[in-house]
């Protein structure tokens, strides 16, 4: 594994030309021999872990002088399988950004004016800790929300939150996979991976891999249908770049998934196709399933869906064949329709039933590496209710999480009590919620806002204060264990020093908890965290080895079957895979998954939905220069027959007007799309004019989305915006 | 998307280079008749000496300017590659340049020299040697060894885009000939404007000649065009699409309206209808100084059309 | 008769080419990202690009995706044409820029069938794939080829007689692009 990294000296000048004269016979010129020596500048490389999106691919810097050269991928991580996408090589732009937060920032004007005065970070600090504390004695720690997103160092801030005695801790999941996750939670007891690279029969909803890339899996789902001929069936109303790489794409009517799942669960069981020994041995509920899905007929389906029965029939029969080397993917943001949870229940269910559990090819449980854990001072646990009322509103859903959407709307609405801070980390809720003008509202209502970030987010442009953390390339982070088939641990660690005045999260954290008398909970370094974690790691010298290779990863081949003894048993109440779950009708809600129509557009109105692009990640990403030569800004996906019926051409200006507000943007006309279906990209028409390039830019589909959620899990349902278009200006004047 | 590299300024330098040849071309023709062992035509002889060397100077000005780093244009005098029409080209162009400069002094007259030498400080008066006598030999010697210089620089010019496969417009094996003759037709036609606007009538045999010149000329250029465009028309489906960059492209108007029509058939009527008494009535003609500045500039700018066509709808011409 | 006096004196001259697998590229950009952070290119320009065609009617859809970049072609026309010897091509088959001797009149960028080049702005030379010969020459792959999600690029030396490219090439049916401009392009497309 270190052959992999010390075989990288390109840089160096003396190499290169000891290896230009070694091969000199190939090179058959004197031309190259006049090589002008290198000036003598210090190179190294750093092992590390990207920060671009979610995936943590393993990165090795190459610095200059100084100065961070270029990211190469590190083959060592069997997660990112020695690759690097477009994102991770241009997080190079994304450090030695001009417009990025250099120094901490106070506001000077009203909120969201723009007008900022630089601090120390001393005054940011006494500053933030004296409105957290005000706020503290007047309405409780209650009263301040910590709203965060996942990453190395998120643990620090959220802890900071508890300390603080707030119980309002937020996270990304409930804008994400909460109910995919909960979903198979609720079935199987766990959140398993699949199984993509050895898979012989893969179906897809949406979960467009190949331009919303997860390591390992848009590798291997590359892998296995290119080089091994595995089938891929795929959903989508859009025809994604997966869509062109499926064997079959159905341009599936939005929100009918779970009919299409369901047909497949009736032609199955009523063919008897299933795995009747797994069935018997492990599941639980299977005849209160057959009974369910009798009348989910391919032909009902098909009405639903507009996928012909005949079909669904044979992808029916032709999943059951493959199996167990078939799978149905779960996804990941499952964030679309009211009735996700629903629709990702009957997902696990198909997968169980065909018995492609714990098994090669199938849906696998994680497998995972033990971490030591630095054991610091704990703190009382906060009394106070949530402010999202999960208790009573959501109470399968994951707690540690909140429900994001609901602690907005309660916060707007003032109860059960009155919000008057926001502590936000690595986190852009301005863009990531819908309905922007409702997030704003509420950053208007606060009276104290605090932002962590890397960038003026819009979220931070409407801060009272912004401290700015290092990127992921200037700074050490605790280590990170990622769970899967493959299990890895991962570094990361700073390449270069801090550019600007800017400080990583624990140090920000601990700047605040030593104003606000919290400091014994956070006295301990980087340093000595790494340490306790390594601990636990069954080679000497683990931390070395981490900091040499970028990774560490479990010995010998993927482990499947460590759940299909037959004396396991599955971390659910029955202790089986529940197909039927009493859990979930004990809450009220259906325990096997029921379908009711999705809600169509009203006549000559559309569905926005969401999606992906490969050079883009979220919000974060529309300020690279180097990204933004691929997608400079989004445009509004309209089919040609919708198209002429509004009079629109590829190019003109749009007005794309929901229940809750408009936004105008260029319209793209392509046949990509289905005709009662638009699509735009997410990212753009920020108002925090600091990020030059995105500043104005398009539009910002947060502008126009609804506020929806799924019922069980809290979920923000993210395609349930119908909306109206009608052009404004012509392509030439636009 | 294949960009437009080569520019205004190249086109300009192909037409200024091609002028200068044909000017040249002319001028030692009108040299190398000789009447009674003196040049049978001494005006186009001399005005054509005299004007010869500038435009391809001022041509070569552009080009250099063009280059990525201008000051690196000596590299070309460093190498000769044989393979590289642009290597062979920027050699004929040097050489052509210092012997046409050499014709020019060797056709400069006498008082021109005198009057400037007299107007300098007095010790830079032995400059007034330039004017030796001896260069009226030199004339017909110099017009002879130029003769395949300038021909070498108004074919070359042909060769730098015929020669280069990936550009299925220029790609065949007229367009040097095609760039020769527009060339001397070019350089024949900007002696005709000048002696239009010099002070003399035109003479009748100087007419004459010119004009027989520039009708052959004009006719080869038909004959190289025509099968160019029909030949063409049946090739295989890279050429074929070339063509319709000029059969209903963006380069149409200008190749059928500027060049075919007002650069070669307005300008070959009205060389024929001048030509008219001595073709049909073997009568002498009356050369009029309007006409033949009017029909002159028509050719020129031709000529200029010629060459923006060429190198644009070239580059925009691809096998992919 | 060069290859018969190498392999008498035991020397095997190296042939540098590219395989690509165009059915495997999702059109990500990692390459084009790749490329420009390894070779310092300037906004606006590429040395590599992604050709992308999608075709069809609404629900009958076909889009693929053809990574390119300088075919490295055994008879390179940009070569011919350089009228400084600047634009040279190495034994191994690399066509490289001299930027000591490049003076960037373009007409290498004019004669290259496939697009290939660009003048440089900032450089003020004329600049292209070089298949990251600093890295080739220390033993490691272009970056994009290395940088690659779905590996769609197999860069190595085609006289390998067990080397992966001559593998492919002799179990594969594949392409190249616009043979007809006998420039004998070292690009081969997968089919």
């Amino acid at each position: 594994m270190s052959k992999a990294i010390t075989r990288r000296t390109f840089m160096n000048g003396a190499a290169t030309a000891a290896a230009a004269a070694a091969l000199a016979p190939q090179l058959g010129c004197a031309r190259f021999l006049k090589s002008k020596p290198a000036a003598a500048v210090e190179t190294r490389e750093v092992a590390t872990a990207c920060e671009v999106c979610p995936n943590k691919c393993a990165v090795v810097a190459v610095v200059e002088g100084g100065r961070i050269r270029k990211l190469n991928p590190n083959p060592a991580s069997p997660k990112s399988r020695g690759m690097l996408c477009a994102r991770g090589n241009a997080a190079v732009k994304a450090v030695y950004d001009p417009d990025r937060v250099k120094q901490p920032l106070i506001r000077a004007g009203a909120r969201g004016e723009g007008k900022w005065r630089t601090a120390t970070w001393d005054e940011a600090w006494d500053f933030a800790a004296k409105h957290l504390t005000e706020i503290k004695e007047k309405h409780g720690p209650e009263a301040v929300i910590w709203s965060s997103t996942e990453g190395f160092q998120e643990e620090f801030f959220k802890n900071l939150g508890l300390a603080y005695g707030s119980p309002n801790i937020l996270r990304h999941p409930t804008l994400c996979l909460a109910s995919v996750n909960l979903a198979y939670s609720m079935t199987f007891g766990t959140v398993p991976s699949f199984d993509l690279l050895n898979a012989d029969f893969v179906i897809m909803s949406g979960a467009n891999r190949f331009e919303s890339i997860i390591t390992p899996d848009t590798m291997d789902l590359i892998d296995s249908t290119m080089n091994r001929k595995a089938r891929l069936v795929y959903l989508d109303p859009r025809f994604t770049v997966t869509a062109s790489k499926a064997d079959e794409w159905y341009p599936i009517r939005p929100g009918t998934d779970m009919a299409f799942i369901l047909a497949l669960l009736n032609v199955i069981i009523g063919e008897a196709r299933y795995d009747k020994e797994f069935v018997a041995a492990a599941c639980h509920g299977f005849e209160e399933l057959r009974a369910h899905v009798q009348r989910f007929t391919p032909e009902w389906a098909a009405g639903e869906t507009e996928i012909p029965a005949a079909n669904i029939r044979r992808i029916a029969h032709e999943f059951a064949d493959a199996a167990p080397r078939a799978l149905y993917y779960a996804g990941r943001r499952s964030s679309w329709y009211s009735n996700d949870f629903q629709m990702r229940r009957a997902q696990a269910i198909l997968n169980a039933i065909v018995g492609s559990w714990d098994r090669e090819g199938g849906v696998v449980p994680n497998s995972k590496i033990a971490l030591g854990e630095y054991l610091y001072l704990p703190w009382d646990e906060p009394t106070a209710p949530r402010i999202d009322e999960m208790e009573e509103r959501f109470p399968l859903a994951a707690k540690g999480d909140g429900v994001f959407l609901q602690a907005r709307e309660n916060v707007l609405a003032g109860k059960p009590y009155p919000v008057k801070g926001w502590m936000v980390y690595k986190q852009d809720p301005m863009s990531a919620l819908p309905d922007r003008g409702r997030t704003q509202k509420m950053l208007e209502q606060m009276d104290f806002v605090a932002v962590i970030d890397t960038q003026m987010s819009d979220t931070a442009w409407f801060a009272d204060v912004v401290f700015p953390e290092s990127t992921y390339l200037e700074r050490t982070d605790p280590l990170h264990m990622l769970p899967g088939i493959w299990p890895v641990v991962a570094i990361r660690q700073q390449v270069v020093a801090p550019i600007h005045d800017t400080k990583p999260n624990l140090e920000i954290v601990q700047g605040l908890a030593t104003r606000l008398g919290l400091s014994d909970y956070f006295d301990y370094t980087i340093e000595q965290w790494l340490e306790e974690q390594a601990k636990e790691l069954p080679i000497p010298n683990a931390l070395e080895h981490l900091k040499r290779t970028g990774v560490y990863t479990a010995q010998g081949a993927p482990f499947y079957g460590s759940t299909r003894k037959p004396d396991h048993r599955f971390l659910t109440r029955s202790g089986k895979i529940e197909l039927f779950s009493e859990r979930l009708a004990e809450a009220g809600h259906d325990p096997l998954p029921a379908y009711t129509p999705p809600v169509q557009p009203p006549p000559g109105a559309f569905r926005l939905i969401l999606g992906r692009k490969a050079t883009h990640t979220h919000a974060n990403s529309t300020n690279n220069v180097w990204l933004a030569e691929f997608a400079p800004s989004n445009d509004l996906w309209l089919n040609p027959v919708a198209a002429d019926r509004l009079g629109v051409a590829n190019g003109d200006l749009v007005e794309v007007r929901s229940d809750v507000g408009s936004v105008r943007l260029k319209a793209r006309v392509t046949e990509e799309i289905r005709p009662d279906c638009v699509f735009m990209l997410h990212g753009f028409g920020k108002k925090s004019r600091t990020m030059r390039l995105a500043y104005n830019v398009g539009a910002c589909d947060a502008d126009v989305l609804v506020t929806a959620m799924d019922a069980v899990s809290g979920n923000a349902a993210f395609h349930e915006t119908f909306v109206r278009v009608a052009k404004v200006g012509e392509a030439a004047n636009a | 998307m294949e960009e437009i590299r080569w520019g205004l300024l190249i086109v300009s330098y192909l037409f200024l280079g091609g002028m200068s040849a044909g000017l040249y071309f002319v001028s030692a023709l009108a040299t190398y008749l000789q009447d009674g062992g003196q040049p049978a035509y001494p005006r186009i002889a001399r005005v054509g000496a005299m004007l010869a060397p500038w435009p391809v100077a001022i041509g070569s000005f552009l080009l250099i300017f063009d280059l990525g780093k201008w000051y690196r244009f000596y590299k070309l005098f460093l190498h000769f590659e044989w393979h590289s029409p642009m290597s062979i080209g920027s050699w004929l162009l040097v050489a052509f340049t210092l012997v046409s400069l050499a014709y020019f002094w060797a056709w400069l007259p006498a008082k021109v020299i005198d009057s400037v030498v007299s107007r300098l400080p007095k010790r830079l008066r032995f400059l007034g040697i330039v004017a030796w006598p001896g260069r009226e030999g030199l004339r017909r010697p110099l017009a002879m060894a130029g003769f395949p210089l300038a021909v070498g620089v108004g074919i070359y010019t042909g060769v730098l885009l015929g020669a280069v496969q990936a550009r299925p417009f220029w790609n065949t094996n007229l367009v040097a000939q095609m760039f020769l003759f527009s060339a001397l037709s070019t350089g024949c036609a900007t002696l005709i404007l000048a002696l239009s606007l010099h002070r003399d009538d035109l003479e009748e045999r100087e007419a004459r000649l010119l004009y027989s010149i520039d009708i052959v000329l004009i006719l080869l250029e038909l004959f190289i065009v025509i099968p160019y465009i029909v030949h063409g028309a049946l090739s295989p489906l890279a050429v074929r699409q070339a063509l319709a960059l000029i059969l209903g492209g963006p380069y149409t108007f200008a190749f059928w309206a500027l060049f075919l029509t007002l650069g070669l058939l307005v300008p070959l009527a009205l060389e024929l209808y001048e030509m008219k008494p001595v073709l049909l009535e073997k009568a002498s003609l009356h050369p009029n100084r309007v006409l033949a500045g009017a029909t002159a500039a028509l050719v020129i700018i031709g000529g200029f059309v010629l060459r923006y066509v060429f190198v644009y709808a070239g580059q925009v011409s691809s096998f992919q | 008769m060069r290859k018969e006096l190498a392999a008498r004196l035991g020397v095997r001259p190296k042939r540098h080419a590219l395989v690509i697998d165009s059915r495997k590229c999702i059109n990500c950009k990692a390459c084009v990202v790749a490329c420009k952070a390894e070779n310092d290119v300037p906004l606006g320009r590429f040395r590599n690009r992604i050709n992308e065609e999608t075709r069809g009617e609404f629900p009958k859809l076909l889009a693929s995706f053809e990574p390119e970049q300088c075919h490295h072609c055994a008879s390179a026309s940009c070569v011919r044409v350089c009228p400084t010897g600047a634009s040279w091509q190495r034994r191994d088959g690399l066509v490289l820029v001299d930027t000591d001797d490049c003076i960037g009149c373009g007409y290498c960028i004019i004669a290259c069938p496939y697009n290939a080049r660009f003048f440089n702005e900032e450089t003020r030379v004329v600049d292209k794939c070089t298949m990251c010969v600093h890295r080739v020459d220390a033993g490691q792959p272009p970056a994009c080829v290395e940088t690659c999600p779905t590996k769609v690029r197999v860069f190595g030396d085609l006289e390998a007689p067990d080397g992966r490219l001559r593998e492919l090439l002799s179990t594969r049916r594949y392409v190249v692009k616009s043979p007809q401009t006998g420039n004998d392009p070292h690009i081969f497309y997968l089919l």
